[in-house]
């Protein structure tokens, strides 16, 4: 993928990036679709246009103007897109000569506006153009060439309103076509610092390099597009893509927003396997020096999307997803975890390597927190003789054991001995079985030391075991009293037992996760 | 074409729509091995159309109307077209020359006549019974569909579509086609569910239960077991059934049979026991093997509910229960857990199978119950007060921990238990109701109560 579209991707989810329209198919009855009511200048433009119009044409016919154009007027008036140093006037005559050249030989439908240069952009490359005193870049005339701007198959409306935005991260490299960029960290920052703030200072002294490079990538990427693509129509040659198998991408970049595909990918958008290795590598210093949980989830999305679109299987593969689930678990977003999982299972049953015996005893700890006795079963039933014998699946074997026969003490020692991400992954549902346990003491006891608690449900020290006790409200029944002439601290469990219940069907009510099948 | 129609015109008149379905038959019949071969000799590809059209038109013996005629006619020439396939896929499959899709094409064939049954049906033509037909139809579509599957998972690993995913893997499963097939089942469970015939003798609502338990069969084997789950709502949810008790026997004990299973894995005990209770009430005498899959699930499911382990004469009707839940049954009544834990060890294979392990595991609780209870018994009585008589005499209530500790110690053959985890042991006894007291653990001593220490075991 080219660069514009990667900021365009990540700005999208932050606004949409265009006001939506009630579609219509007439502006002479402005009545008739009061959803979107243009300010006055605005409506002015288009009696003017409609004029000018229908002028060279000579001709009484009404011109109507689509949705896209109406849009794109509304974006070359929007001051977002405005740019320093080009009047409201110089924008609005741009306008409308632009918009009256294709109205005036009817191929105002025709044009794809939403990709289509604001009239402001255009004045900025021309004056630009005019500076570098290159006559032959004459932005506007250059435009109305076959393979300009008007390919409507790759056009994004969510592309437009980062065109601009693109520009600048570029101007320091000006000589290199942007497509040759090999210095991978400038165009890290670009998708995570970016913001409008800075863009608009900026802008006026780099818009007219930006917009030559601007012009010159989109060239670059059209063209080779029309190389791929000369004679089937755009839709049936992206349904041929998707039938003739993987394909093979050509993009360069270490980071990529992760968006849901919706049509066939695009070669130029997707990272071949070289190029994601070093990602895996990059995006794991970056979590350790970061720990932006968000940003590096998102990043294994498109990484995971990437694999799957060019059909990569291989030990790689396995290292991107045991990867991406440690660090879920990490974070205790066992959505994003389960879903590896799923994964990670079918790829080890091809025996391509990684870690299986440490998932599946992670596995085993999953369901243990989900309490999904089918799954379990399916799970237990799947187990070699091989698997039980190994460390990992031996301690969350037992886990599983103690929890179903109640055996907390020996539960909550497995608690302390855990390895790795088993840890963080207990930490799910240690507070559901520490109230399960305490239910339990309310009716085998009268009332236990606080001591006694912190060791058997292995509490730091007594004063997290308090803390605990205090926040699930039960602070009224921690009672100092005197054994064997020492004072201590202890718990009337069996006076707190009905709040102890509630809280354990409490604990239990909520198993719910999203992404989980 | 004529004679080979011959038992279709007798079961139609009869209007008996298992009959119809064993002449539309995926495979012969076990007396009459060569029935789709003469079928398949009775006319040809050319003819075939013209032999049924008059072989239905000018039948003696039953008076086909026309429309329903032309509705056979197209079914039994899509029989005969179906039957070449499986022939040929036969006899490739003896040559050992089979083509890499031959028993996909078969089933593809058979869905679209079962589909075209199930149209035929949803549009009135066909008699009333035509859905025993299209029952009987379904179900082999089910066996034919486990093995089109059995074919794609030799011949192709793996599948080239997961373009607009964004994982590897999810969309490939080896059991696409009959998860197709289980998507007709569910036309025709709506099919039969949603039918407004005003006479209740010839409802579809007759055969509701029947596609249910042909549902329920290939959710399990799907592992797609929560989606049953749909089909007991539906059921739940339309108010104008028949009453259950007059439906077939034999449709109500799967059916029950299906729920009790369903209830027992979502650990709805109570219920899973009511259900089963019920199919092992209505199943026949002779029908053993059914007797055993019921029973299966419902010693695990009493053992929990009631703490109640079968009898030996009860386990010895079934030599396969017998060796499946005898060693375990026979340590829970002695308390023995090394014993216990070693059975369910050795049959941990068998159980996960049957999906009745963790169910199993948790009856540990009844041995260690009987061993504690064992322990009272030995602590003997309390000394007569003055003034009290025979019939005054308790059982000791306070039992040192320590005692218990023994006794889990040498129940469980030299395995290591902490004091801690004993006591953790006793409460969860207590806490679970299997016992009645409380622990006093600065002086180490459990109370038990004066009556009724352990429910329902008579102390």
């Amino acid at each position: 993928m080219t660069l514009p579209t990667t900021v365009a991707m990540s700005r999208a989810m932050q606004q949409p990036a265009y006001t939506a329209v009630t579609p219509r198919t007439t502006l002479m009855r402005p009545a008739a679709a009061p959803a979107v009511r243009l300010p006055k200048p605005f409506r002015l433009m288009f009696s003017v246009l409609r004029h000018n119009a229908a002028a060279p044409a000579a001709k009484p016919t009404k011109v109507v103007w689509s949705d896209p154009v109406r849009d794109y007027v509304g974006r070359a008036f929007d001051p977002e897109f405005a740019i320093e140093g080009i009047s409201h006037q110089d924008t609005q005559e741009k306008l409308k000569s632009v918009i009256g050249y294709y109205a005036s030989m009817a191929m105002q439908d025709e044009i794809d506006w939403a990709t289509y240069p604001l009239p402001q952009q255009i004045i900025a490359q021309e004056r630009n153009a005019a500076q570098a005193s290159s006559p032959s870049l004459d932005g506007f005339s250059s435009l109305h060439q076959p393979n300009g701007f008007t390919n409507p198959a790759s056009a994004s409306k969510k592309r437009k309103s980062t065109d601009v935005a693109g520009f600048q991260d570029h101007a320091a490299h000006a000589p290199i076509p942007p497509w040759r960029h090999t210095n991978l960290q400038d165009r890290v920052t670009l998708a995570t610092k970016h913001n409008d703030k800075r863009q608009k200072k900026h802008l006026g002294e780099t818009v007219s390099k930006l917009e030559e490079l601007e012009l010159e990538k989109r060239k670059q990427r059209f063209q080779l597009e029309t190389v791929d693509r000369t004679t089937p129509p755009p839709d049936d040659d992206s349904h041929s893509d998707m039938l003739s198998g993987p394909i093979v991408g050509t993009n360069q970049k270490l980071e990529k927003s992760f968006f849901r595909l919706t049509a066939p990918p695009d070669p130029a958008t997707v990272r071949p396997q070289d190029v994601l290795e070093r990602t895996l590598a990059h995006l794991t210093k970056k979590w350790k020096a970061e720990k932006n949980y968000n940003h590096i989830c998102m990043q294994f999305k498109s990484l995971r999307q990437d694999l799957t679109v060019q059909h990569i299987k291989n030990a790689f593969t396995v290292r991107v997803y045991e990867r991406h689930a440690r660090i879920a678990l990490e974070k205790g977003d066992l959505g994003e975890y389960n879903q590896c999982q799923t994964q990670l299972k079918e790829l080890y049953e091809q025996n391509l390597g990684g870690n299986p015996v440490e998932f599946t005893a992670y596995r085993i700890l999953y369901f243990v927190y989900t309490c999904n006795k089918t799954d379990m079963n399916d799970l237990l039933a799947e187990l070699t003789p091989t698997d039980k014998s190994q460390e990992w699946i031996k301690h969350a074997l037992a886990v599983r054991s103690a929890l179903t026969l109640g055996n907390y003490h020996k539960f909550f020692k497995l608690y302390l001995v855990a390895k790795n991400m088993g840890g963080y992954l207990m930490d799910m549902f240690i507070e559901r079985e520490r109230l399960y346990a305490l239910a339990n003491f309310s009716h085998a006891y009268m009332s236990v030391a606080l001591r006694f608690l912190t060791d058997e449900l292995a509490f730091e020290s007594d004063d997290a075991c308090r803390e605990f006790l205090e926040s699930h409200g039960v602070a009224q029944y921690i009672v100092e009293d005197s054994v064997d002439d020492q004072l201590e601290l202890r718990v009337k469990v069996k006076e707190a037992r009905r709040v102890f219940e509630q809280l354990r069907a409490a604990a239990f009510s909520i198993v719910d996760i999203k992404g989980q099948i | 074409m004529q004679a080979a129609l011959a038992p279709f015109h007798e079961a139609h008149v009869l209007g008996r729509g298992y009959e119809v379905a064993d002449i539309l038959s995926s495979f012969p019949p076990p007396n009459n091995p060569g029935r789709l071969y003469d079928f398949h000799r009775a006319s040809n590809e050319r003819q075939i159309e013209g032999d049924v059209r008059y072989a239905l038109k000018y039948s003696k013996v039953s008076h086909i109307s026309a429309k329903e005629s032309i509705a056979w006619t197209e079914i039994i020439v899509d029989y005969w077209h179906v039957v070449t396939k499986i022939l040929s896929a036969e006899e490739a499959t003896n040559k050992r020359q089979l083509g890499d899709r031959q028993w996909v094409e078969v089933y593809e064939a058979w869905r679209n006549l079962t589909q075209l049954v199930s149209r035929h049906i949803s549009n009135g033509v066909l008699p009333p019974w035509g859905i025993w037909t299209l029952l009987r139809m379904a179900n082999h579509l089910r066996l034919l569909a486990v093995r089109a599957d059995e074919q794609l998972a030799k011949a192709r690993p793996m599948n080239l579509n997961p373009v607009l995913q964004d994982d590897i893997a999810g969309t490939v499963t080896s059991n696409q086609k009959l998860e197709e097939a289980a998507r007709v089942f569910n036309r025709i469970f709506s099919l039969c569910l949603g039918d407004r015939n005003p006479n209740p003798g010839d409802s579809r609502k007759w055969a509701v239960y029947c596609v249910a338990n042909l549902q329920f069969r290939t959710y399990f084997k799907l592992k797609a077991i929560s989606l049953s789950k749909n089909v007991v709502k539906s059921i739940g949810a339309q108010g104008d059934l028949p009453p259950f008790s007059r439906y077939p026997l034999g449709h109500q004990v799967t059916y029950k049979y299906y729920t009790g299973v369903l209830s027992f894995l979502q650990e709805d005990y109570p219920k899973a026991e009511e259900y089963l209770q019920e199919a092992w009430a209505k199943c026949r005498q002779d029908a053993l093997r059914n007797q055993e899959r019921i029973l299966t699930y419902l010693i695990p499911c009493r053992l929990l509910t009631r703490h109640a382990v079968p009898t030996a004469t009860l386990l010895s009707s079934y030599p396969n229960l017998k060796q499946l839940f005898g060693p375990l049954i026979s340590c829970i009544k002695s308390g023995n857990l090394a014993g216990f834990d070693e059975a369910l060890l050795s049959g941990e294979q068998e159980f996960v199978k049957r999906r009745v392990f963790l169910t199993l595991e948790r009856s540990r609780d009844i041995a260690l119950r009987n061993l504690l209870r064992k322990v009272y018994l030995a602590e003997g009585w309390e000394d007569l007060k003055e003034g009290q008589t025979e019939t005054d005499r308790i059982r000791k209530s306070r039992i040192p921990i320590s005692h218990f500790a023994t006794a889990i110690r040498i129940a469980g053959n030299g395995q290591a238990v902490e004091d801690d985890e004993v006591e953790c042991l006793l409460a969860n006894m207590i806490y679970k109701q299997q016992m009645k007291g409380y622990i006093a653990r600065e002086r180490g001593m459990v109370v038990l109560n004066k009556k009724g220490a352990f429910p329902n075991t008579g102390v």
